[in-house]
């Protein structure tokens, strides 16, 4: 479970990213988070991991203050939660399953970790969480050579060989085409359904939003203006979290051929 | 999963890995062992071959910097001495580079496989552009005092030749990336090759080619210097001198001159490039 | 983006503009064009002064030509087959060790300045600095620097491999300063996310991203140093060098044919060689 209470996060520059923000979700939930950008989207999704740190209040992820968090623990405590980026980062340069493995990095010994020498039963977890985002054939391919999409399933693939209990994610379809964004956020969907696992998703596209997710949370200058089922998400309420300007939406004419 | 299989697969076997769900996956053997066996022996062998030690260097190191101290303070008065090889020098690289990298142009044009489709013509200007790129450029310099007598001619030439062929290679491969729909459209509206390659090529090779003929210049007024021992002209024949005679405060005063040539023209160099790659 | 905004701020275009107008209103580029021109000019024309003192022509260039190619062509055949310590073939490979360990060394002392020198990695006024000991470093040239570490060392490859790593410096730490400068640190906070420490950021955050040009840079700069090799002779520092520049000096055309045949074939196949590792390391292994 992840508890926001009473957070505000103001930057060294003055700059208030979250004001008062008081949240509580499940685990299990699937949760998108919308607001124009700038709003405090990926400051709320990065507060959760401890990327960045909270000014005032409490956040309480599976019973830790994460405030407290530092060094070793903070590290252990990161070894649960999974983050996906929008611009994956990879490394390029080297193949699909050593990225997927550098998951386990923090659990080797010292002299496997600097030669860089994994066990089988590490191989075989990632080349299971490959599988699992249908992208095993690539394992041995060097990710520079995958499409954008497929990229993505594999820096989908690091966060489960992790095993984590939540996914953090941040923008996750936002470099993808329209299609491969949909077997993306398909691949969420069915991480989330199948194993638990609770998944913050920032997006910028509405309508993916209101297809996938069940819970939406809609930011407006670092305030939460809407809190609950993406169902009954209104014309309304959306005007409200983009700030009047409903042209500012991402694709809202879609949004109305959905209606 | 069908994979060709290498030699080096051959004799590693790739091993196969089972998933849960009984699906396999074929991981072939790492190369780094071989890599950094191949690259230890070569160490190995290279150490033993040149005689590397390094308790030479920690005992007699400080030769060099004695060398090195000797040279300073440089002898200021020399400096007016120093101007006209400079110059020379300058001068060698600025007009070898320039037709160097002019002739390079309709070579380059024969040994890209998207503009002549003969490929007999391309892998012999290909070769020809290879062969002139090994000849090193003492050798030449040397051929060329035989040939020219002593003085700057022979410099320039051996300039020339080192350009022609570091730009040549360099503009081949740029004019095969480029992209052929405007040349095709050109021919297609009845142009001849030659006028198609003029309107539709140059324009999108033009900087990358001013780019590498100024880098060229750049590292030429260097090599230049070393090009005064055969007798080539520049400012390499006063580094000799002075050596051989063991003026030392004057081959300081050399070294601080050339450093400030080099940095001037490297940055002038630099800002051209940005310039040209900004505008286009 | 810039480049195009800055077209754009160039554009004379005005709503409302007639097409008479808007052709008056062209971009003139004609002074630039000129002065460049002019300059241009004047550069070449004073350049070409430098041919004006060609002092002794001599009247045989061309069966000087004719000699050399003769000589590359009937090669004395005891030379290049010479298999004993002194031959040819030893030879060859004493240079290869050189350009090799003179790379491998000149890696070593690069690296240091190549961090200290990214602008990503140290603040830009430092980085300033060692750019310009490096720059430094480049200007003294190579014979130079050979009769320096001949000092150390007395006559012999080991000079000439400790000139070559010097030499190397420059475009290796040049090489690699950029490679350093593009290292992506989206990784580094993706593995942050993990829950790596410092070590293991490094270790698979940055090693991996810049291992491969760094092997690249490498291989061709081994490339060079061997072509380079044949400058090393002229201070008697080991290598191929000596023997081709003494034949040259001899005008011995079949030895020296000999001798830039065996170079030639052997700068040729490295090449080729280095061309298809740099080429597998820059577009995948497979």
């Amino acid at each position: 479970m992840i508890k926001f209470d009473h957070v505000s996060k103001i930057y060294p520059n003055g700059f208030k990213g979250l004001k008062d923000v008081s949240l509580e979700i499940e685990q299990g939930e699937f949760v998108g988070i919308i607001g124009l950008s700038g709003a405090g989207k990926t400051t709320l999704i990065r507060t959760v991991n401890k990327m960045h740190d909270i000014s005032e209040g409490s956040l309480i992820v599976d019973d830790v203050e994460v405030k407290n968090l530092k060094g070793k623990a903070l590290r252990r405590f990161r070894r649960n939660i999974g983050m996906i980026f929008q611009s994956f980062n990879l490394v390029t340069r080297t193949t699909v399953i050593n990225n997927v493995m550098s998951a386990f990095v923090p659990d080797l010994p010292f002299w496997r970790c600097l030669f860089g020498i994994y066990r089988k039963e590490d191989k075989i977890k990632a080349l299971e969480a490959l599988d699992n985002m249908g992208i095993l054939e690539k394992a041995y391919v060097r990710c520079d050579q995958l499409s954008g999409g497929q990229q993505q399933r594999v820096a989908l693939a690091r966060t489960l060989a992790q095993d984590p209990k939540i996914i953090l994610a941040d923008e996750p379809v936002a470099a993808l085409d329209p299609v491969t964004a949909r077997q993306v956020m398909n691949d969420f969907k069915k991480i989330n359904t199948e194993r638990n696992i609770t998944v913050l998703i920032n997006i910028h596209h509405v309508d993916l939003a209101l297809e996938y997710v069940d819970r939406i949370i809609g930011i407006a200058a670092g305030k939460i203006v809407y809190d609950g089922p993406s169902k009954k998400i209104t014309e309304a309420i959306l005007s409200e979290i983009y700030g009047g300007d409903l042209s500012k939406v991402g694709s809202a004419s879609e949004l109305e051929r959905h209606d | 999963m069908e994979e060709k299989l290498g030699l080096y697969d051959k004799i590693f076997k790739p091993r196969l890995i089972t998933l849960s769900n009984g699906k396999t996956v074929m991981e072939k053997k790492s190369r780094a062992p071989l890599v950094i066996l191949v690259i230890l022996a070569a160490t190995v062998l290279s150490v033993h071959i040149t005689g590397f030690k390094f308790s030479t260097i920690m005992k007699r190191g400080y030769q060099f910097w004695d060398y090195l101290f000797r040279m300073f303070p440089p002898e200021l008065s020399y400096v007016n001495s120093i101007w006209q090889p400079l110059f020379d020098t300058i001068k060698m690289s600025i007009l070898g580079s320039l037709i160097g990298a002019l002739l390079a142009i309709p070579f380059a044009m024969l040994a890209a496989s998207n503009i002549i489709k003969s490929k007999v013509i391309v892998v012999l200007t290909r070769l020809f552009f290879s062969i002139t790129r090994t000849l090193p450029t003492l050798v030449t310099a040397m051929v060329a005092t035989f040939v020219f007598g002593l003085g700057t001619i022979a410099g320039t030439t051996s300039i020339a030749i080192f350009t022609f062929s570091y730009v040549g290679k360099l503009l081949y491969e740029q004019i095969e990336t480029v992209n052929m729909g405007a040349f095709e459209a050109m021919e297609s509206m009845g142009c001849t090759k030659l006028r198609a390659f003029s309107v539709a090529i140059i324009p999108q090779i033009m900087p990358g080619f001013i780019a590498n003929s100024l880098y060229c210049f750049e590292g030429n007024v260097r090599y230049a210097s070393i090009l005064g021992y055969v007798g080539a002209g520049g400012i390499g024949l006063i580094i000799n001198q002075t050596i051989g005679w063991r003026y030392y405060s004057r081959l300081g005063m050399i070294v601080v001159i050339l450093f400030f040539t080099v940095v001037i023209i490297e940055y002038l160099s630099m800002w051209i490039r940005n310039k040209l790659v900004g505008e286009i | 983006m810039a480049k195009i905004i800055r077209k754009e701020k160039n554009n004379p275009y005005r709503p409302g503009m007639t097409i008479q107008e808007m052709y008056e209103a062209r971009p003139k580029a004609y002074l630039a064009v000129s002065f460049t021109l002019l300059l241009m000019v004047l550069i070449v024309g004073w350049s070409s002064t430098a041919l004006a003192d060609n002092s002794s022509t001599s009247s045989d260039g061309a069966a000087v030509i004719k000699s050399i190619f003769y000589g590359l062509v009937h090669p004395e055949l005891n030379v290049l087959f010479d298999f004993s310590r002194q031959g040819l073939p030893a030879l060859l490979l004493e240079t290869m060790c050189i350009a090799f360990l003179g790379t491998v060394v000149g890696a070593v002392l690069a690296i240091p300045f190549a961090f200290l020198g990214a602008s990503n990695v140290v603040p830009a006024p430092i980085a300033m600095i060692f750019r310009t000991v490096v720059m430094a470093i480049r200007t003294i040239p190579a014979l130079v620097y050979g009769l320096m570490f001949i000092r150390v060392t007395g006559p012999g490859p080991f000079a000439g491999l400790l000139t070559m790593s010097v030499c190397s410096i420059g475009m290796i730490s040049k090489q690699f300063i950029e490679s350093i400068e593009d290292i992506d640190k989206g990784i580094l906070e993706s593995l942050d996310a993990i829950g790596c420490n410092v070590f293991e950021k490094i270790r698979y955050g940055i090693i991996p991203q810049i291992a491969p040009d760094f092997a690249s840079t490498l291989i061709y700069r081994f490339d060079m140093n061997l072509r380079d090799s044949s400058t090393l002779g002229i201070v008697g520092a080991g290598g191929i060098g000596a023997p081709l520049i003494f034949a040259m000096s001899g005008y011995k055309w079949q030895q020296t044919g000999a001798i830039l045949l065996e170079l030639i074939i052997l700068i040729l196949i490295v090449e080729w060689i280095s061309n298809k590792i740099r080429n597998k390391l820059a577009h995948g292994e497979r």
